[in-house]
């Protein structure tokens, strides 16, 4: 009987492995050193030399090389895998829930038929079989499900485990192999990767973030948010809903698939605080919410809130700040 | 061209949430129904592409009697076809069991796409469109924010978000499930009185098959969540909040 073992699928972009790699990796070892499970980091690529020689926190490294796995193509991933999870019949496959390990999971659990748990923020052994914690319901209530045997996909919500624990000091032992299914006419091409346009400013680099989410409830009402970043020297930016609304560019967006960033300030105005946002300001030095929902989420990572109307406030504040500045 | 829309009545999750006596689900009677986000967006992309190819445009709406509003507002916005597919509360944001139920018809409708959102507030399990594509099996690509398609109708170009805001654009030949993450413009307002109208002369064909014994995990608890650190929760009116956070970021040199 072969070992036990976790699969962390990697996802990685230009060279380079992400950040959730890592924090599967953290995960993956947490689980394995409690069991004396194996933990194997599966690398999809064209190019194995940026990940042959990495000191990750697991037991080997298997790189399946194909030019066509160059780019992010899931019809060629899910063919790939769905032939290398039959052959290593792992006990737990881990994916991140992000854009990547999305597009898989599905099709993975129809095509290896285990079952999925999404959202995931901690997994530990007990009892022979595994214990997993997932975040649902925008972050407002978690699921505890028990997995004694068999199987399961696991997607890991980004944030939740060190990426320094998914390293450590010694290299892994390195295995590359050609893709062992052939990867020509698929269904799903990748023409090219776009970098964001900068239309306006870049969020990233502002020390005050004057955050809107869907409290704001209109357009209108975003003016007194641009006063009150202005009196702060600082930048408004927001969660996706007011993006999709057409009411910011794209660039503002903070979280998942929009931007991380790390201000001095960030003033969270009508947040709920999802998981897929919190991604991206998490570790902002200061974060002050303003949320008339005593249970909204946001309020588990700043580190101050009030549950005062945003609307009331804004003006009142952005009078104090002038006024304290002079202007 | 035969677009199917696929739309999941889903707690609000602004509302409270209040957990049953098990403690395995929501109270039923305590939850208020909204149409998942996504899913609206994904209603959306498809009366675009309806509007610049003369697609027909079928929505499934699943759920308990909301599901029914969601089919008349979703016909009012201009969709042809109205399928009802009803579903009792504890098989809600179980994706494997709903896309077992929908596989069959989905099969012999012969849709070129097939859209929805890329995932469901409630769901514990892999998102629904990149299940049902393997049922199918058709490809699959989720996270998306624009999807165009050849004069031809035989190929989709999709614009799909990777972090740090950027955009893979790839080619989905078709017939193709689509997981939508926002459409191209936001969700288009139709007036209360078309929903009425909409609403009268509905009549939807109602999807009555077996139901799969597919099932995805069971949660064996639902439960606040732990945080690992809490926010200081500061009182007080409008003008003492102010006065405190003023203080607070000259005591921290922000101002």
């Amino acid at each position: 009987m072969t070992a036990r073992e976790v699969i962390v699928i990697a996802e990685h972009l230009g060279g380079e492995l992400s950040d959730i790699t890592l924090e599967m990796l953290a995960c993956a070892r947490d689980v394995a050193r409690t069991i004396g499970w194996r933990v194997t980091c599966l690398i999809l690529a064209d190019d194995p030399e940026p990940f042959k020689a990495l000191p990750l926190a697991s037991d080997r490294i298997l790189i399946v090389k194909d030019p066509v796995l160059g780019s992010f193509n899931p019809t060629a991933y899910i063919r790939v895998l769905i032939h290398m999870l039959k052959e290593l019949s792992p006990q737990l496959i881990l994916l991140g829930n992000t854009s990547v390990g999305m597009d898989l999971a599905g099709p993975l659990s129809i095509g290896l038929n285990v079952p999925v748990a999404s959202g995931c923020v901690a997994i530990r052994a007990a009892d022979g079989g595994l214990v997993v914690m997932s975040r649902l319901l925008g972050g407002k209530l978690q699921a505890r499900t028990e997995v004694l045997k068999g199987t399961v996909i696991a997607l890991l919500l980004p944030g939740n485990y060190s990426r320094e624990v998914g390293m450590r000091d010694t290299l892994p032992t390195a295995e590359i192999r050609p893709s062992p299914e052939p990867l020509g006419a698929l269904p799903v091409r990748f023409l090219e990767l776009v970098e964001p346009k900068m239309e306006d400013i870049d969020v990233r680099k502002a020390a005050v973030l004057v955050a809107a989410g869907r409290g704001i409830q209109s357009k209108e009402n975003l003016a007194a948010v641009e006063d009150l970043a202005e009196a702060l020297g600082g930048a408004v930016c927001s969660t996706r809903p007011v993006v999709d609304q057409g009411w910011l560019p794209r660039s503002r967006q903070i979280g998942r698939s929009g931007m991380t960033v790390k201000p001095r300030l960030y003033l969270a105005l009508g947040i709920s605080g999802a998981p897929e946002h919190v991604e991206g300001m998490k570790d902002s030095e200061l974060i002050v919410a303003v949320n008339t929902d005593p249970d909204a989420p946001i309020f588990d990572v700043a580190h101050y809130g009030t549950t005062v109307d945003l609307l009331d406030l804004v003006p009142v504040l952005t009078e104090r700040i002038r006024n304290l500045r002079g202007g | 061209m035969k677009i199917a829309v696929i739309l999941r009545q889903v707690p609000d999750v602004v509302e409270e949430l209040v957990i049953a006596e098990s403690g395995r689900s929501l109270a039923e009677d305590e939850v208020t129904y909204i149409t998942n986000e996504a899913d609206e967006h994904a209603l959306e992309q498809a009366l675009i592409l309806k509007a610049r190819h003369g697609a027909k445009v079928s929505v499934l709406s699943v759920g308990g009697d909301e599901a029914r509003d969601a089919l008349a507002t979703a016909t009012a916005k201009g969709a042809e076809d109205a399928i009802l597919v009803p579903m009792p509360f504890e098989n809600r944001g179980d994706n494997h069991h709903l896309a077992a139920l929908l596989t069959p018809e989905m099969k012999s409708a012969g849709y070129d796409l097939i859209l929805t959102g890329l995932s469901a507030a409630d769901q514990r399990d892999a998102g629904l469109a990149g299940l049902l594509a393997a049922r199918l099996f058709l490809p699959y690509v989720g996270g998306l924010i624009c999807v165009t398609l050849d004069p031809s109708g035989s190929v989709a170009t999709v614009r799909k978000e990777f972090p740090g805001g950027r955009l893979g654009v790839l080619e989905v030949a078709l017939p193709a499930v689509l997981g939508i993450q926002s459409a191209e413009q936001p969700p288009r307002y139709v007036p209360v009185s078309k929903v009425s109208q909409a609403k009268k002369a509905l009549q939807p064909k109602v999807l009555s098959v077996p139901a799969p014994s597919v099932a995805g995990l069971p949660i064996q608890r639902l439960l606040k969540p732990e945080a690992a650190g809490k926010a200081e929760m500061v009182p007080g009116d409008v003008e003492q909040i102010a006065d405190w956070i003023v203080r607070l970021l000259r005591e921290r040199g922000i101002v």
